[in-house]
């Protein structure tokens, strides 16, 4: 057997770990600090602005976190169920993790400097710096040296192995990078052709609603590339951890195949409340948002007979007696467990998100941060955090002990917990009105704004709770790194003997994004011709 | 036909002991009742919003 911890496979993934872990920690801090403005507790020192602080979290956090974690995790499950990654394959993806360290390093130095505090969204006519920019290039086009990477390794495989049904992680690793590949189409379209010309002063204006329309065209299939991982850990390795089986391979792949197809055309519900595009194609968008309902309920479902399943090979009795027979003690399946209970509300919460008048009531309250701090900052984060204590280990050659095994619990508990109080808060503050993205303020002593004081505490509160857990998230991985050295093996999960075989056409990639390709040229043509000629474009601002 | 081949065989050779066996031969009652209960959360959810938006327009 391969020692997968001596080879530079599992360096690699290590090293995209560690990083994503640093964003985590940098990014914790920028959230702490957040809650502790909002809440009046605190006044942020050295001229440092609320707004900088606000894009440092949102990038490092949804973009840095997030990406380094998945791709990392995707490579060393390739190599579990592929074998080593390729010697090319290997060279490409150290190249990408450059490129992306390289651009995640100068886009903090922007921020930092104050010269691009434009947000995770960086909205025209907003103006950064152009390296900030540049900075987003190189992390896209970094990752796409982890889209080749993955593909190839996954299309060697096929080579090697014809006519035979892809091992399911590697399905799933390659339909999320494809996915990822499809949506940065969109950002990186508007940051090369708009926001770098125009940054660097080679034009005078830019179209601020194609820059919006393209940026969330990537927004949404955003979330999705970090689900898709999130659900690769919940049908394929939850079931060994707790030694049972996949459900079905066929429902699995099928639900890859919907969520992906479903999941781009869709990013106009992100500008349900923006001038400038017609309510039809508003409308044709919101419904076929909706239809991303299917295979999210086919997930619900797969996670539930799995579990059941398993709870009645164990004598499970009655109607939910199986739900006692979980392994909680194991923190390796119990982060990935509370965050899957907590993406029901977070689901929930996306379907009104997504319903054009209830988007009336809370857009761009509150309401939404704390809906993506249930679905991204829990369920995605705890889902990785679950994995994060076997993954070191595993790629480190070291055992995961019954101490690691204790920290995890409590980093579980906290993190649980104190995002449960913060996004609850978030929800209930936002119904009354309060907006997002805002500092501390009473607005003149407004008494409505006064009755919000209470919530933004209560987030301040949580904020510190959160940290804390960073902290023994931090200290968990340095004990990791110097745990005893064994061995630890990747869980993969087999499937269940009574599904049925799954139909090859589920493994055919090319019919898949045919009929995605359709589907966006389908809801996204029309609106384009609308946006192209609408008005004269703006000069950049600089607002901060 | 070499994937059909490769899964009757792994199916075969875990027919043998497995002990999930049984409960594939009991109906997933359990997983029926949670995703109805799972829809009618969201469904609460949303009236619950919708109904906020009634009273506010
Ligand atoms: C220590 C834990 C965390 C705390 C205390 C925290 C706190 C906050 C707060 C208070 C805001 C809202 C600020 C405002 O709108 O004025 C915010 C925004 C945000 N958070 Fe977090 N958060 C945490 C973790 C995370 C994680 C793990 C993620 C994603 C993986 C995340 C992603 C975001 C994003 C994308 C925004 C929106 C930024 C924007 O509006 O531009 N947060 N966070
Ligand atoms: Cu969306």
């Amino acid at each position: 057997m391969i020692q997968v911890h001596k080879t530079t496979d599992s360096k690699l993934s290590l090293s995209h770990i560690l990083v994503a872990y640093a964003a985590l920690t940098i990014g914790g801090i920028c959230g702490m600090l957040q809650g502790l403005v909002r809440g009046g507790v605190i006044e942020l020192p050295y001229g440092i602005g609320y707004y900088q602080v606000l894009t440092a979290h949102g990038v490092l956090m949804a973009l840095v976190f997030t990406t380094f974690f998945i791709i990392g995790f995707l490579y060393a499950g390739m190599v579990r169920t592929t074998g080593p990654l390729l010697p090319t394959v290997n060279k490409i993806a150290w190249v990408g993790f450059l490129m992306m360290t390289v651009g995640t390093v100068l886009g903090v130095i922007m921020v930092l400097l104050n010269k691009a505090t434009v947000l995770y969204t960086f909205y025209a006519p907003m103006k950064a710096s152009p390296w900030f920019y540049v900075a987003l290039v190189l992390i896209v086009v970094g990752s796409w040296c982890a889209l080749v990477a993955i593909v190839s390794q996954f299309r060697y495989w096929k080579r090697t192995h014809k006519g035979k049904i892809s091992p399911l992680f590697a399905f799933m690793a390659a339909s999320t990078m494809i996915l990822w590949f499809i949506a940065t189409l969109g950002v990186a379209a508007t940051v090369l052709l708009q926001f770098i010309p125009w940054s660097f002063g080679w034009v005078d204006t830019i179209n601020v609603m194609i820059s919006r329309t393209l940026f969330w065209y990537f927004g949404h299939p955003l979330v999705y590339f970090w689900l898709l991982p999130t659900y690769v850990v919940w049908y394929v390795i939850l079931p060994k951890m707790i030694g049972g089986k996949i459900f079905s391979d066929s429902m699995a792949r099928l639900a890859f195949i919907l969520f992906l197809i479903f999941s781009v055309p869709v990013g106009l519900h992100h500008q349900l409340m923006e001038p400038g595009i017609s309510p039809t194609w508003k409308y044709i968008q919101v419904v076929l948002t909706f239809l991303v309902v299917v295979p999210s309920l086919m997930t619900a479902f797969a996670m539930f007979a799995t579990f059941e399943s398993y709870g009645r090979s164990k004598g499970a009795k009655g109607l939910f007696g199986w739900i006692r027979m979980l392994p909680y003690g194991d923190v390796r399946f119990l982060a990935p467990f509370v965050g899957m209970l907590l993406f029901i509300p977070a689901g929930a919460g996306g379907i009104i998100n997504a319903s054009n008048q209830m988007n009336a009531v809370v857009h761009n309250t509150l309401f939404v941060t704390g809906h993506f701090h249930l679905t991204v900052a829990t369920t995605v984060a705890l889902t990785f955090f679950g994995v994060t204590y076997w993954l070191i280990p595993h790629l480190t050659g070291r055992t995961f002990t019954k101490k690691l095994n204790r920290m995890g619990i409590w980093v579980t508990i906290i993190w649980a917990i104190g995002m449960v109080i913060m996004s609850a808060a978030m929800h209930i503050v936002g119904l009354f009105g309060a907006p997002r993205r805002t500092a501390y303020t009473t607005y003149n002593d407004h008494p409505v704004a006064l009755e919000w004081l209470t919530y933004e505490r209560v987030m301040a509160i949580s904020g510190v709770l959160l940290f804390i857990a960073i902290i023994l998230l931090v200290i968990s991985i340095v004990m990791m790194l110097r745990a005893p050295k064994g061995e630890e093996e990747f869980p993969i999960a087999e499937v269940n003997a009574a599904a049925g075989q799954t139909p090859a056409v589920l493994d055919k990639w090319w019919i898949w994004i045919i009929i995605l390709a359709v589907l966006i040229v389908f809801a996204y043509t029309m609106p384009f011709i609308d946006l192209i000629n609408s008005g004269p474009g703006s000069k950049g601002w600089v607002t901060w | 036909m070499d994937a059909r081949r490769d899964q009757m065989e792994s199916k075969r050779r875990e027919n043998g002991n497995n002990q999930q066996e049984h409960g594939q031969d009991e109906p997933l009652k359990g997983t029926f009742a949670s995703v109805l209960m799972l829809g009618a959360f969201i469904a609460v959810s949303w009236i619950g919003v919708f109904l906020l938006f009634l009273n506010r327009s």
